[in-house]
């Protein structure tokens, strides 16, 4: 009775499970097939024999390489000029001492509750204005901007909670602001800049909306608007398409395999900041 | 120390790069959306003022009513398939006696962590009418349910709604399994003792204590729902016909397929304040059950 009623748990559990995995599993498995496989022989199972072929011609005769060099730009130069600013940024709010300290606080905090759709017309008009169009720039000034208000509230969250007897001592010691902020501060929030540094290199990674506005140039597309590309291109070839989403998939699912507790982390500790 | 952690100059330095960025790219387009909504305008020659009538002419706009009607059927999918699966699963996952119960949540969550065109081109496949894995699993198990996913009016919108489901439940479900996971274990013992089942149990004691939890996951998928668009965008350009148009696929049409700006930003204004509405109602009803 006792084993029933924990295989009854377990149900659900493992049915999620299948819904949520078999539909890359299949993915996967189409990419190594040729039509006639996927359509006729073998549709649901794991392919007989593996074609690599659709790979080698995926990334061969697409820009594949070009658009993941465009993606990891883009990403990492985001990511780190977040992490910069809103580091230099909390540490004022933080732990400075000034008058309107609570009220830019607060000014920061608004652009979470921002849908980015109402910004998305002027932010095309301003970016045509500073001819930035078609150029990296024309991403990572709004990603950057985009990623400010939660990462600066993460680490609000983090230096509130330095006691401040690192910071007397510090002083004692004859380092100037700067320096402590470098030397004392920073290391401090080590595994808060982790968290921020993931959380943020995935979502700019994997953003659509404004690189569809802001980018139209073939040679400056992301990944994400890259494969868009594709869909018109391998309309009668599966496995290529197969092949082609595979690829683009694999690096964001083995950071996410390697670093799964912090980005969970980092999801849940945004909930607790917006809520 | 007071007058070293006072050095205005110092201040100045950290703040500004972060306060300059942010209010250019944010803040200043938010009030210019507001503000070009009550203007003529087709983004290039000088606007010309006419009050509210873009507001009127959105009115008797008959895609209005199709984008609302659509972001509603999004977010009732979202709500009802994330929060209300989701919690089922949270619970069971959360039992001691389950076991690969890291495998589970790491599984549940690879999708969330995918890029949004490829979810879309893989489903793109799986709804194919003659091809597809759905419409052949149904075949399969000899259910007659045969469809053309994407290309029926009535069907399509809620098949997109459930592939943007589907990507997300797993940040749904880790937030309601952190929930879950942050109520005393003392709770639910006090509770089985007295004589509860654990189903009861859960029902009376861990699901009204995630209030909190359950106010976050609901203003999720209600606005993402209102604000949905790139599913609608990759996989059926808004159709068929304007049958999936949403909001956001609105502005997107008038401000960069027709010229249009001002009228764009008046269905901003719209899509924000209906967030926003959202966002102060769910806030305002789960604090009045408090009382």
């Amino acid at each position: 009775m006792k084993k029933l009623r924990a295989v009854l748990i377990q149900t659900p559990l493992w049915i999620y499970f299948v819904i949520s995995v078999y539909p890359l599993v299949w993915m996967i498995s189409y990419s190594l097939k040729n039509n006639d496989e996927i359509f006729v022989t073998n549709p649901f199972g794991f392919p007989t024999h593996f074609r690599i072929e659709n790979y080698t011609a995926a990334w061969s005769q697409f820009n594949i390489p070009r658009y993941f060099m465009n993606s990891f730009i883009v990403s990492s130069i985001s990511t780190l000029l977040i992490i910069v600013l809103a580091l230099m940024f909390s540490f004022a709010i933080a732990r400075m001492r000034w008058k309107f300290r609570e009220s830019v606080r607060l000014y920061m905090t608004i652009g979470m509750f921002m849908p980015l759709q109402v910004i998305m017309i002027p932010l095309a008009i301003l970016v045509r204005d500073f001819h930035l169009t078609n150029t990296y720039g024309a991403l990572i000034v709004p990603y950057v901007a985009i990623g400010l208000p939660f990462s600066c509230l993460i680490f609000y969250g983090f230096m509130k909670s330095i006691p401040g007897e690192l910071e007397e001592s510090a002083c004692m010691d004859g380092a100037n602001i700067y320096r402590m902020f470098i030397q004392i501060i920073v290391p401090v929030v080590t595994p808060a800049i982790a968290t921020v540094a993931i959380f943020q290199f995935l979502s700019n990674w994997n953003e659509f909306m404004l690189a569809y506005i802001l980018i139209s140039d073939e040679a400056m597309k992301t990944l994400p608007l890259g494969l868009l590309f594709f869909q018109g291109q391998y309309s009668t070839d599966w496995g290529g398409m197969g092949a082609v989403m595979t690829i683009a998939s694999l690096p964001m699912v083995i950071i996410y395999l390697f670093f799964s507790e912090q980005v969970e982390n980092a999801m849940t500790v945004g909930s607790a900041v917006k809520g | 120390m007071n007058r070293y952690l006072s050095n205005k100059k110092a201040i100045a330095l950290f703040l500004l790069p972060a306060l300059l960025i942010y209010s250019v790219v944010i803040i200043y387009p938010v009030l210019q959306t507001v503000y070009r909504s009550f203007f003529n305008w087709d983004g290039l020659s000088t606007a010309t003022w006419n009050g509210i009538s873009n507001y009127r002419d959105l009115l008797e706009d008959p895609l209005l009513i199709t984008s609302l009607r659509n972001g509603l059927i999004f977010a009732l999918v979202l709500a009802v398939f994330q929060i209300g699966l989701g919690t089922v699963l949270a619970l069971a996952c959360a039992d001691p006696r389950i076991k690969g119960r890291k495998l589970l949540k790491t599984s549940y969550f690879i999708p969330v962590v995918l890029s949004v065109t490829v979810v879309c081109q893989l489903w793109l496949a799986m709804y194919d009418p003659t091809n597809g894995l759905i419409n052949r699993l149904f075949n399969l198990l000899h259910i007659p349910y045969q469809q053309n996913w994407l290309t029926s009016p009535t069907v399509s919108i809620i098949a997109i709604a459930f592939v943007n489901a589907w990507q997300f439940m797993g940040y749904q479900f880790s937030l309601l399994y952190a929930g879950v996971k942050s109520i005393p274990e003392q709770y639910m013992e006090a509770a089985t003792i007295d004589g509860c089942s654990k189903w009861m149990a859960h029902r009376k004691v861990t699901i009204p204590l995630m209030k909190e939890t359950y106010k976050f996951c609901l203003i999720v998928a209600i606005t993402s729902g209102i604000g949905a668009f790139v599913q609608m965008l990759i996989m059926t350009s808004g159709g068929p016909g304007t049958s999936n148009y949403t909001l956001t696929y609105m502005i997107y049409r008038y401000a960069f397929m027709e010229s249009n700006y001002g009228y764009a930003c008046a269905v901003s204004v719209v899509l924000v304040s209906l967030s926003l509405l959202a966002t102060v109602i769910i806030n305002k009803t789960f604090d009045r059950n408090e009382a």
